[in-house]
């Protein structure tokens, strides 16, 4: 018996096969951290990353992403809290077809929901020519961008919502009622406090899939600088009309930056209920 | 008071409890599966019977010949369920605050340091539930019922996560609980020591039903029926025939040796007749004994027998005796206290003298 296979600190003893595994799972990590490094490295060898960030072109675009992605996690809260709750709460017929159509944007590529939004909400769309006939427009909007986003990025959280609502037990529930608590009461005390960190996880991940969303937004609102160019619309924009590869990277860094903020962010959340959850 | 009459279907099982009480103790016991959390849930609301009646203190909770179910939370029950109790994201405080009724609101604080005070949790205020004992979680579970000044408290197995020095402990508890609210306290438990020693009254479950309901000494001494008897751990249950009725007492024939039962006055049980057969219970704790020679005259059922093997408990030594000249690998069992046990020097004598009071010679009926 090999004395390297048994841990120091007594724990239980690990997977054997130990220095095999190193070389492809070093190939897969530098694989992963150079790209990031190599912006990294670059964005700090380009003196004027500052000046670059606040170009009109640069600032417009984090502003268009910032209100956005807010509006479209407000959507997604709205609309999908009570749906999520619905999904984990109550069975009824035709319950399958609903969640299918919950992952469907999740699977589906970018694009594919930007086509299917312009037939249904562009100027000749099955909805959009009625609304266009009264006078509204919303394909090449602002809104347009909430609305692909929103397709996009919403069903991230009514997942994540739903697992959170199916782990609260409904004993919780009944026993509020029976304390003399209202439906309303029981929902916002009990329900709602113990879902709380799926929720925000779900509200973490829907916001930066919504912040990244670049195929649905260019088909259904294509790329105006300042109604419609988000950043990763703005990235692409750069480098089509040959602006210096310095602004793309500015926008880069910002991105990374927001990206990884959240995702510590998560890791704060979700790590915080593993460890309630193993006490 | 209160009443129950109901039934309520779930898939094959049927549900159909029919028993009341008054401002007391009600033990509901029973074989698990029987129905009796289901009861409960019930007059709490969280399950909605399909048809009949449930009634406390007055008012309907529910009259489904009467279009009445009053909502869960306008019904007024403290409900305590079993295993996790408390709201796991609030404190001590927090649970016990939540159950404060909207019009105690400027009370509430002096009501939920009242109730932890009564419950033994003072200190305790400002614990979650994972920094508190089951004990002590189930005392705020208690403390949280009462907080909303309930008509009637439901305990669904209040004891099952508890050692036994807190068992006695919450037992205590319930028991001043119930007398300083006046109020009927349901109490679902499987546990026979626990349904003796606090039910003023007792309600039998199995498969859905009302098997039997009285006082403990009704259901413990008297049951009903030979099913009763089992569910409620008796443990010599007898074929007998009549003899003859005469004297206070039922003259049996048991395997060719005569004993006499007691006549209950208050006992509404039919009627036996001469050369019926019946079942007849004696409690292992109601035979008396004494070393072979010791014997004196006068005293009815008196039997001589041999102790054939023994089981020694912690407290107590359960004999299982031979009646002398019986052919039965055993005809009785005892429970004895070890005191007594070597008192009588049954350690060494193994020849004795049963005596069984005809009151503790029970007949049944089914």
């Amino acid at each position: 018996m090999s004395a390297g296979a048994v841990s120091r600190r007594g724990r239980a003893r690990v997977v054997g096969l130990g220095w095999a595994l190193g070389p492809p799972a070093l190939l897969g990590v530098l694989f992963l951290g150079l790209p990031i490094a190599a912006l990294a490295w670059r964005a700090g060898r380009t003196g004027a990353l500052a000046e670059h960030a606040t170009s009109a072109f640069v600032l417009d675009a984090l502003r268009l992403s910032a209100i956005t992605s807010t509006f479209t996690l407000l959507i997604a809260v709205i609309v999908g809290t009570p749906l999520a709750y619905l999904l984990a709460r109550y069975r009824f017929p035709g319950k399958w077809l609903i969640d299918v159509l919950i992952d469907l944007p999740i699977v589906l590529p970018p694009t594919v929901a930007g086509v299917a939004l312009l037939v249904t909400l562009g100027r000749r769309g099955i909805v959009g020519e009625q609304l266009d006939a009264a006078g509204i427009d919303i394909a090449f909007t602002t809104t347009a961008v909430v609305l692909a986003q929103t397709f996009v990025a919403a069903p991230f959280y009514i997942r994540t919502a739903k697992a959170g609502f199916e782990s609260v037990d409904p004993s919780h529930e009944r026993l509020a009622w029976t304390l003399g608590a209202s439906p309303l009461r029981a929902f916002r005390e009990v329900t709602l406090p113990l879902a709380w960190p799926s929720l925000l996880a779900g509200g973490i991940l829907c916001w930066a899939r919504a912040l990244s969303e670049l195929g649905a937004t260019l088909i259904f609102a294509g790329s105006f600088q300042g109604r419609t160019q988000t950043m990763p619309l703005a990235i692409v924009g750069a480098f089509e009309s040959g602006k210096s590869v310095e602004v793309p990277i500015a926008l880069s860094v910002i991105l990374v930056c927001a990206a990884a903020a959240m995702l510590v962010l998560l890791r704060l959340v979700t790590g915080g209920v593993s460890r309630d959850a193993h006490v | 008071m209160f009443s129950v009459d109901f039934t309520l279907r779930l898939g094959d099982f049927t549900l159909a409890p029919t028993f009341s009480g008054g401002d007391e103790l009600i033990v509901l016991c029973g074989p698990s599966g029987s129905g009796k959390s289901l009861t409960l849930q019930s007059v709490a609301g969280i399950m909605r019977p399909d048809e009949g009646r449930i009634e406390v203190a007055g008012r309907a909770l529910l009259d489904r010949a009467a279009g009445i179910d009053v909502p869960v939370q306008a019904r007024r029950v403290g409900y305590v369920p079993q295993g996790q109790t408390m709201f796991p994201h609030m404190t001590a405080a927090q649970n016990v605050a939540f159950a404060v009724r909207p019009e105690d609101r400027d009370r509430r604080r002096a009501i939920v340091a009242d109730l932890l005070e009564k419950t033994g949790l003072t200190g305790l205020e400002d614990r979650r539930p994972r920094q508190l004992s089951g004990g002590q979680q189930q005392r705020v579970a208690l403390a949280r019922a009462l907080a909303a000044d309930p008509r009637i408290l439901l305990l669904d197995e209040p004891f099952s996560a508890l050692d036994t020095a807190l068992h006695g402990e919450l037992r205590e508890l319930i028991v001043s609980v119930q007398g300083a609210r006046g109020i009927p306290v349901l109490i679902v438990t499987h546990d026979l020591g626990d349904a003796f020693s606090l039910g003023d009254r007792l309600i039998v479950f199995e498969a859905g039903r009302v098997l039997q309901q009285g006082s403990r000494e009704d259901i413990f001494f008297r049951p009903a029926t030979r099913r009763v008897a089992e569910l409620v751990g008796a443990r010599n249950i007898l074929p007998m025939t009549v003899r003859g009725i005469g004297d206070g007492v039922v003259a049996l024939d048991w395997a060719g040796r005569e004993i006499a039962a007691a006549i209950y006055a208050t006992h509404d049980a039919p009627p036996v007749a001469t050369g019926q057969h019946v079942e007849a219970s004696i409690r292992p704790t109601q035979i008396m004994i004494r070393r072979q020679g010791d014997t004196y005259e006068g005293r009815r059922n008196v039997f001589l027998a041999t102790i054939a093997s023994e089981i020694m408990g912690a407290e107590f030594y359960r004999l299982f005796v031979r009646i002398d000249g019986s052919p039965a690998a055993h005809d009785l069992e005892i429970e004895l206290p070890a005191y007594t046990y070597f008192r009588l020097g049954l350690d060494r004598h193994k020849e004795i003298e049963l005596s069984i009071r005809p009151e503790a010679v029970h007949i049944m009926h089914g």
